[in-house]
C-alpha cells in the first residue's frame, strides 16, 4: 500500500510543478500541496504494512496532533528569524537608494570605462554583483536598473545584451549575499543548527569563487554577443531614474560591503551590520538633518518601502517550511518508490543537475524558490549528503538558474517591460549563460564540497 | 490615520501575500500635477537651443565630468554639426524630405507596433548598418493629441511626427559613415590619466543632440526635436510626461507653470 502513496505524492509533485511552471501563486500551491501531504503522508499510516512503519519511526512515535503542530505552527515560526533578515536587509537596500550612494557608484563606474562597450560591461558587472551582495528584493533591483541599463543602452549596447549583462551580475551578487544565505540554509537545516556552517566558512570555501565564476561567465558571453551583434542607437524617453541626483561623498562609497564584510570577517550579525552601515549612510550623506520627527519619518518609509518591496515573497517563505517538514513525513513514501532510482553518490548528483539545469526555469523541480523545495524534500530524505554540498548543488539552480536567467523572476519581468526585450530574445542569451555558468558550478562544487566528514551531516 | 488610508497602506502588502504573481512595479513618490498636453508644447517649445543643454546631458553616463559652461559649449557645437550633415547630405541627395532621404541613402525602414511601458518610451531605433524601426503605437497617440487645444498651434503644421522621428535615426546612419571625421565623434574627453596611461572617451548624447538638430533642420521646424519627448509621452502617461515637463523646464532655467496659469483662451 505504502508504494501506491508514493506514487500518488510523486503525482502530486508533478501537479505542483505544472502550477508553477504555469506562473500562479507560489504561496497558495504551496499551501495546497502541504494538506495534500499531509493527508497522504499522515492517513497513509492507517493502510501501510507494518514492517513499513517499523522501518520509519518518524511516522509513528509521536501523536498526530504534534505532528500536525510541527507542519504547521514549529516550521514557519523556525524561519521567523529568516524573515527578519530579509526585512532588515530590505531596508539597507532602500538606505543605500536614498542617499545615493549605489547610483553613485554606477556613475563612476561608468566614468572610468567611458565608450568602451566591454571595459564599462566588465566594470559595471564587478560593481553590480558587489552591491547586490547586500541589496535585496526587487525595489534595488529595478533601482539600480534604471541607471545601469539606459547607460548600457547609450553606449549602444543592444538591449538584450544590456539586460542580460545587468540580470546575471545581480545573481552573481547572491551569491554571497548574507539575507539570501540566511534564507536558503535554512531549507537544510534550523538556524541554530551545525554552527560551522556560517556565510564566512562558506565563502572561503565556496562562495568567492562562485561569484567570480558568474560574473567572468557573464561578462565574457556578453563580449561574445556583442561581437555578433549590431549596435544600435535609440531614441527614447526616459521618465525615471534619470533625474539628477547629488553624488554621495566618495568615503560613503564602501558601505554598501560593510555588513558582508563584518559577517565574513567576525560573523558579525547581519542586521547589526545592516543598522550600523545604514545609519552611517544616512548621516553622513546629510540624509539626517531634518529635525527628530522628520528623520523618524524617513527611516520609518524606508523601511515600509522595503518591506513592500519583499511582499511578494513573504508570503511564500512562510507557507515554504511547512511544506519542507511536511516532506520528512512524505520521504518514507518516496524511498519506497525512488529509494532504487535516486543517486546516492556526489558525482553522479553533480552530474544530474547540471545537466537538469533547465528545469531550474519556471519554477520547476531544480529551484528552492519554486517546486525544487519539494525535490530536496525528496533527495534528502532518500539518500545521505552533507549539508554544505546539498546547499551549494541548490544554490546553483536556484540563483544562477532562476533568479539570473529566468522570466519568472519579478524583476526580470520588470526588465523585459522596461528594456522591450521579448522573452524568447533574452532566453536565448540567458540559457547558455546559464549552462555553462553552472557547470563550472558544479565543478567546484565536486573540487572543494565533496567527501566532507560527518560533522557536515545531520 | 483614516480606515481608507490604512487599506491603502495595506494593499501592496495584502497584494504581495494573495495575488497572482505579476511583473513588479516600483511605487512612486508623490504623482506630480498634470497639465494639459496644449500648455507643455506651448512651453517646451519656447526653449533656446543653449537651454536644452542640462536637459540632454542629463542622459549622457558622463554627464559628471562636464561644467554648465561646457554642457551648453559642447550642445552649440553638436548643433552645429548636426545641421551642417544635414545642408551637406540634401545637397548630395537633392532632397530634404526625411522619407525619400531614407529611400535614396537605401535604408530599411519599417513601422512596427508595439505597446510600451511608461517608465522608458521608446519612439524610434536604428540599427547598424541600415536598418530603422519607428514604433508607430507612440506616434499614432501622438497624432490623436494634435486635436488637444493649442497643440497644433504650437508644434505648428510642419510637424509630421513619423518624419521627424526618421530623421533622427539618419542622423545616426551619417554618423557612422562619417565616423573617422564628424566632429560628434572625434570629439574625446580625457576621463583619466596615470602617468603615460590614460582613458579618452566619445561622448555619446553630442550624436543625440546633432541627431535632433539635423532632423530639425530636415523638417524645418522652428522649435527642438526634444519637445517630443514629453509629448509622445504625454500619450501613455500625462503624469509621466507632466513630470519630464517640469524636469525639462527646470534645467532651462524656467519656472514650470501650473494648470491653473492657463490663461482662458
Ligand atoms: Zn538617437
Amino acid at each position: 500500500m505504502e508504494f501506491i502513496i508514493g506514487i500518488l505524492l510523486l503525482l502530486t509533485f508533478f501537479g505542483l510543478a505544472y502550477y508553477c511552471i504555469k506562473g500562479h501563486n507560489l504561496m497558495i500551491g504551496f499551501l495546497v500541496i502541504t494538506i495534500a501531504w499531509t493527508v497522504l503522508s499522515l492517513g497513509g499510516t492507517a493502510v501501510s504494512s507494518a514492517d513499513f512503519l517499523a522501518s520509519n519511526p518518524v511516522l509513528t512515535d509521536t501523536t498526530l496532533v504534534k505532528m500536525l503542530n510541527a507542519i504547521y505552527q514549529s516550521a514557519p515560526e523556525g524561519w521567523g528569524t529568516t524573515l527578519v533578515n530579509v526585512c532588515w536587509g530590505a531596508w539597507f537596500g532602500r538606505v543605500l537608494m536614498e542617499t545615493g550612494i549605489a547610483s553613485t557608484l554606477i556613475r563612476k563606474t561608468v566614468e572610468l570605462g567611458g565608450d568602451k562597450p566591454m571595459v564599462t560591461i566588465a566594470l559595471l558587472n564587478i560593481v553590480t554583483a558587489i552591491i547586490f551582495t547586500a541589496m535585496t528584493g526587487a525595489g534595488p533591483v529595478i533601482a539600480i536598473g534604471v541607471i545601469v541599463l539606459p547607460i548600457m543602452m547609450s553606449l549602444g549596447v543592444p538591449k538584450a545584451i544590456a539586460m542580460f549583462s545587468f540580470m546575471e551580475s545581480v545573481a552573481a551578487g547572491i551569491y554571497l549575499n548574507p539575507v539570501n544565505f540566511a534564507q536558503y540554509r535554512a531549507f537544510f537545516i534550523e538556524p541554530s543548527e551545525m554552527e560551522a556552517f556560517t556565510l564566512g566558512w562558506y565563502a572561503g570555501k565556496w562562495g568567492y569563487a562562485a561569484v567570480i565564476i558568474s560574473v567572468v561567465v557573464a561578462t565574457v558571453l556578453s563580449g561574445i554577443f556583442l561581437k555578433t551583434s549590431k549596435t544600435s542607437h535609440a531614441w527614447a524617453a526616459q521618465t525615471r531614474g534619470a533625474a539628477e541626483q547629488k553624488d554621495a561623498p566618495f568615503y560613503t562609497l564602501f558601505l554598501p560591503i560593510v555588513p558582508v564584510a563584518l559577517k565574513i570577517a567576525f560573523d558579525f550579525s547581519v542586521i547589526g551590520g545592516f543598522v550600523i552601515a545604514g545609519f552611517l549612510a544616512l548621516f553622513l550623506c546629510g540624509k539626517m538633518k531634518g529635525s527628530f520627527a522628520e528623520n523618524c519619518q524617513l527611516v520609518n518609509k524606508l523601511y515600509y518601502d522595503g518591506v513592500v518591496d519583499t511582499a511578494p515573497l513573504v508570503g511564500f517563505l512562510l507557507t515554504l517550511p511547512m511544506f519542507n517538514k511536511v516532506a520528512s513525513y512524505a520521504s518514507p513514501y518516496f524511498k519506497v518508490v525512488l529509494g532504487p532510482v535516486m543517486p546516492k553518490s556526489e558525482l553522479v548528483v553533480c552530474v544530474l543537475f547540471a545537466v537538469l539545469l533547465g528545469l531550474g526555469l519556471f519554477r520547476g523541480p531544480m529551484t528552492l524558490v519554486g517546486c525544487g523545495a519539494a525535490t530536496l524534500g525528496v533527495l534528502s530524505n532518500v539518500a545521505s549528503f552533507s549539508v554544505p554540498f546539498l546547499y551549494c548543488v541548490f544554490a546553483i539552480p536556484t540563483i544562477t538558474v532562476n533568479i539570473g536567467s529566468c522570466i519568472t523572476q519579478s524583476w526580470v519581468a520588470w526588465g523585459l517591460a522596461y528594456t522591450k526585450v521579448e522573452s524568447k530574445d533574452y532566453l536565448k542569451l540567458s540559457i547558455p549563460c546559464a549552462y555553462i555558468a553552472g557547470i563550472l558550478l558544479y565543478v567546484l562544487t565536486m573540487v572543494t564540497m565533496s567527501g566532507m566528514g560527518p560533522e557536515w551531516f545531520i | 490615520m483614516t480606515k481608507e488610508r490604512f487599506k491603502e497602506l495595506m494593499q501592496p502588502i495584502a497584494d504581495g501575500l494573495f495575488g497572482k504573481q505579476k511583473p513588479y512595479h516600483m511605487q512612486q513618490g508623490t504623482p506630480p500635477v498634470v497639465r494639459p498636453v496644449g500648455m507643455i508644447v506651448e512651453d517646451l517649445c519656447t526653449i533656446s537651443d543653449d537651454e536644452w543643454a542640462k536637459y540632454a546631458f542629463s542622459r549622457e553616463p558622463l554627464n559628471g565630468k562636464f561644467t554648465d559652461e561646457q554642457r551648453v559649449e559642447l550642445t552649440r557645437k553638436a548643433m552645429a554639426c548636426g545641421r551642417e550633415y544635414a545642408e551637406r547630405v540634401v545637397q548630395e541627395q537633392g532632397v530634404r524630405d526625411p522619407e525619400k532621404l531614407a529611400e535614396k541613402l537605401g535604408m530599411k525602414v519599417d513601422y512596427p507596433r508595439m505597446p510600451q511601458s511608461t517608465d522608458r518610451v521608446l519612439f524610434a531605433e536604428f540599427r547598424e548598418p541600415n536598418k530603422i524601426h519607428i514604433y508607430m503605437d507612440g506616434v499614432d497617440k501622438g497624432e490623436v493629441l494634435f486635436a488637444e487645444p493649442g497643440v497644433r498651434h504650437a508644434l505648428t503644421a510642419q510637424l509630421d511626427i513619423k518624419k521627424l522621428l526618421l530623421g533622427h535615426e539618419l542622423f545616426h546612419w551619417v554618423e557612422e559613415k562619417y565616423r573617422k571625421e564628424i566632429w560628434t565623434r572625434t570629439y574625446r574627453l580625457r576621463l583619466w590619466e596615470v602617468g603615460p596611461v590614460h582613458n579618452d572617451s566619445t561622448v555619446m548624447v553630442l550624436g543625440e543632440i546633432a541627431a535632433m538638430a539635423f532632423t530639425q533642420a530636415l523638417n524645418n521646424l522652428r522649435y527642438s526635436p526634444y519637445v517630443m519627448d514629453a509629448y509622445l509621452v504625454y500619450g501613455y502617461s500625462p503624469e509621466a510626461a507632466s513630470a519630464l515637463y517640469e524636469e525639462m523646464m527646470t534645467f532651462a532655467g524656467r519656472t514650470p507653470r501650473l494648470p491653473e496659469e492657463l490663461e482662458p483662451a
